[in-house]
């Protein structure tokens, strides 16, 4: 009952997110047409636009084109990319791989470096090594990432001539796996050093809260070592907070994916989206709107059922809220 | 000391020396508030300030390395980048105080509202919120943006304010939430308070400090996606100068090798962005202090 509660929720989500976008971007001024034929866009007749669009389904009303999009969306058919001019799932498969392995790479690595560091820091509270960490993660947490981006090229790529500026691989090389690797390199520390202090500080200050109640004082007294308190007591309790900000983060570090891809040209989903809202291709802007919204939507629930599953506190909290609000 | 405490063994002890007062200044963020101060200062008084006219484009020297005419270099349209870094400060810093009123205006009010609606109008407004941001906010804005036309100074700040207000408003309904129980707001609404007396007398002044935080960081962040947008191409134009605009022009820069027109504007970005988060972590830091149990 609760998960069909749930699934019911998330469909209107998406159904509310997909009339959103698509109003959206019909207001916005732009020339679909020229994303379709490209510069032909220009130099046709009056008689020939109006064709083109009649056969784009661009001349009706938005709410008629809306809901004809639904029924075939609902068909499984999501229409063509203009630009591409194939399935936009087709041209969404060649691209996620890319984004998959930046993304799903990095937040792997941004949350287990993130983890170690925030337990060194609160480990080392108020000690030089917690405040040279602290010092370098905000300083690094406030440097914007395509500035960072531009740093690391201007190093590395035109000064060193060590690592590849742009792209995921080299032209004449295949995409062989340590050239898809030191296309990696860049893109990969930006997205982690974009993200890494702020969930790093997290854990560092939900440990140092807990280090602070009161059953530490009394392990302490019962004469429990100092760093199976931290680890067994204090990390347990911070744990499903971290999870369900995990799960919480995936949009974070999919924006920043998106504006790291641009930066380096890198063809992921990122790249994609970005020109489909610049450029009218509304068919694929759709797609990946909706598909990003699912997996946000998706992830704030999987956070909130974390929190309930690991955290029985939070039931017990909504509980007596529940009852309060109706009092 | 009374003769009672005596006998019973307490002995009258002289008063504990007052501990010394700390300076005011201690545990304050000097170093940001000055820096602050001073890049307000001068972005407000650049006329004073710039050596050259910032859009004037020079294009006899263009690309020009810092020297003692242009003190930062001149970028690769010829225009001096040490006036531009001061009038660039001013829209930078305009857009980041302009969009935070905005998404903070929005926040207090959806927030506010949620907070005391019945529980199905509060579901509602919530579920709607966590849709919103569900979209990638760089979609939002590029799409909004395109919707408003070409970006100035009030149509960028307007689009960056409508897409960030969430999270705020998220933590004003919880304090609200919470507030709503206390017996001053009931009595308030038993006597007939309308949304907005209860908002300004009761409510803001609660929650205030604990969004305070989160308001800092929203400058911030509108000031990033400000730069993030306009380097990107979509944001403000090359004619309206500032921080993110200004470095927009590094693709040219990239391929002369030409550090300092990368290098400079980011660098005051970025100590901003510094100092503005020191300013917040030490407003949050000053609300809750306790020692460590370990």
């Amino acid at each position: 009952m609760r998960a069909l509660k749930r699934l019911l929720a998330f469909l209107i989500s998406l159904l509310i997110l997909s009339a959103a976008v698509f109003w959206i971007a019909r207001l916005a001024p732009g020339d679909p047409l020229a994303s379709y034929y490209g510069e032909r866009a220009e130099k046709m007749s009056p008689q020939q636009r109006a064709q083109a669009e009649a056969d784009l389904g661009l001349d009706r009303p938005i709410h008629v084109q809306y809901i004809r999009w639904l029924r075939n969306a609902l068909h499984g058919d999501f229409g063509i990319s203009f630009k591409y001019k194939t399935d936009v799932w087709q041209v969404i498969r060649g691209r996620a791989g890319n984004t998959l392995l930046l993304g799903g790479l990095g937040f792997v690595l941004i949350f287990s470096l993130a983890l170690g560091l925030g337990i060194l820091c609160a480990w080392f509270e108020d000690r030089p090594l917690d405040r040279i960490v602290c010092k370098a993660g905000t300083v690094l947490s406030c440097v914007p990432e395509f500035w960072l981006s531009l740093l690391l090229i201007l190093i590395f790529a035109v000064y060193l001539r060590v690592l590849p500026s742009s792209g995921a691989w080299s032209i004449g090389d295949g995409g062989s796996a340590g050239d898809r690797a030191r296309h990696l390199i860049l893109p990969m520390t930006v997205v982690v050093a974009g993200h890494l202090w702020y969930y790093a500080y997290m854990i560092r200050n939900r440990l140092l809260e807990e280090v602070r109640a009161d059953y530490v004082l009394l392990a302490r007294s019962e004469g429990l070592a100092k760093r199976s308190i931290l680890f067994r007591h204090c990390l347990r309790n911070a744990i499903p907070s971290y999870l369900s900000i995990m799960a919480i983060a995936v949009p974070h570090i999919m924006g920043g994916t998106y504006i790291v891809e641009t930066v380096f040209s890198y063809p992921g989903l990122g790249t994609l989206s970005y020109e489909s809202a610049r450029y009218q291709d509304y068919n694929l802007l759709m797609v990946l709107c909706l598909l990003s919204g699912a997996v946000v939507i998706l992830c704030n629930m999987l956070a909130q059922a974390v929190n309930e599953r690991i955290d029985p506190r939070i039931r017990a909290r909504q509980a007596v809220e529940e009852v309060s609000d109706r009092g | 000391m009374d003769e009672r405490f005596a006998l019973a063994g307490i002995r009258p002890t002289a008063p504990a020396p007052a501990a010394p007062k700390p300076k005011w200044y201690k545990g304050k963020p000097l170093l940001a508030i000055g820096f602050l101060a001073a890049m307000a200062l001068g972005c407000l008084f650049c006329q004073v300030i710039m050596t050259k006219d910032p859009a004037y484009m020079d294009l006899a020297n263009y690309a020009r390395r810092p020297d003692r005419e242009f003190l930062f270099g001149t970028d690769t349209l010829g225009r001096d980048i040490f006036s531009m870094i001061w009038s660039g400060g001013r829209v930078s810093l305009a857009i980041g105080f302009l969009a935070t009123a905005i998404s903070t205006s929005i926040a207090v009010a959806v927030g506010a509202a949620s907070g005391l609606a019945p529980r199905w109008l509060d579901r509602l407004l919530m579920r709607l919120t966590d849709i919103l941001l569900s979209i990638p906010s760089l979609l939002t804005v590029v799409l909004l943006q395109a919707v408003l036309g070409q970006a100035g100074v009030m149509s960028l700040s307007l689009v960056i304010g409508v897409t960030s207000w969430q999270s705020i408003a998220k933590l004003v309904r919880t304090e609200v939430r919470q507030l709503r129980r206390s017996e001053y707001v009931i009595a308030a609404r038993c006597m007939g308070g309308g949304f907005f007396h209860l908002l300004r007398r009761h409510l803001a002044p609660n929650f205030l400090s604990s969004i305070m935080f989160m308001v800092v960081m929203n400058v911030r962040a509108a000031i990033v996606a400000e730069s993030t947008l306009s380097f990107m191409g979509v944001g403000l134009p090359l004619e309206i100068i500032s921080w993110g605009s200004m470095l927009s022009l590094a693709d040219n820069a990239l391929t002369s090798g030409a550090w300092w027109i990368i290098l400079i504007p980011g660098a005051f970005l970025a100590a901003t962005l510094l100092a503005i988060t020191e300013l917040g972590s030490w407003l949050r830091k000053s609300a809750n202090k306790k020692q460590s149990n370990l």
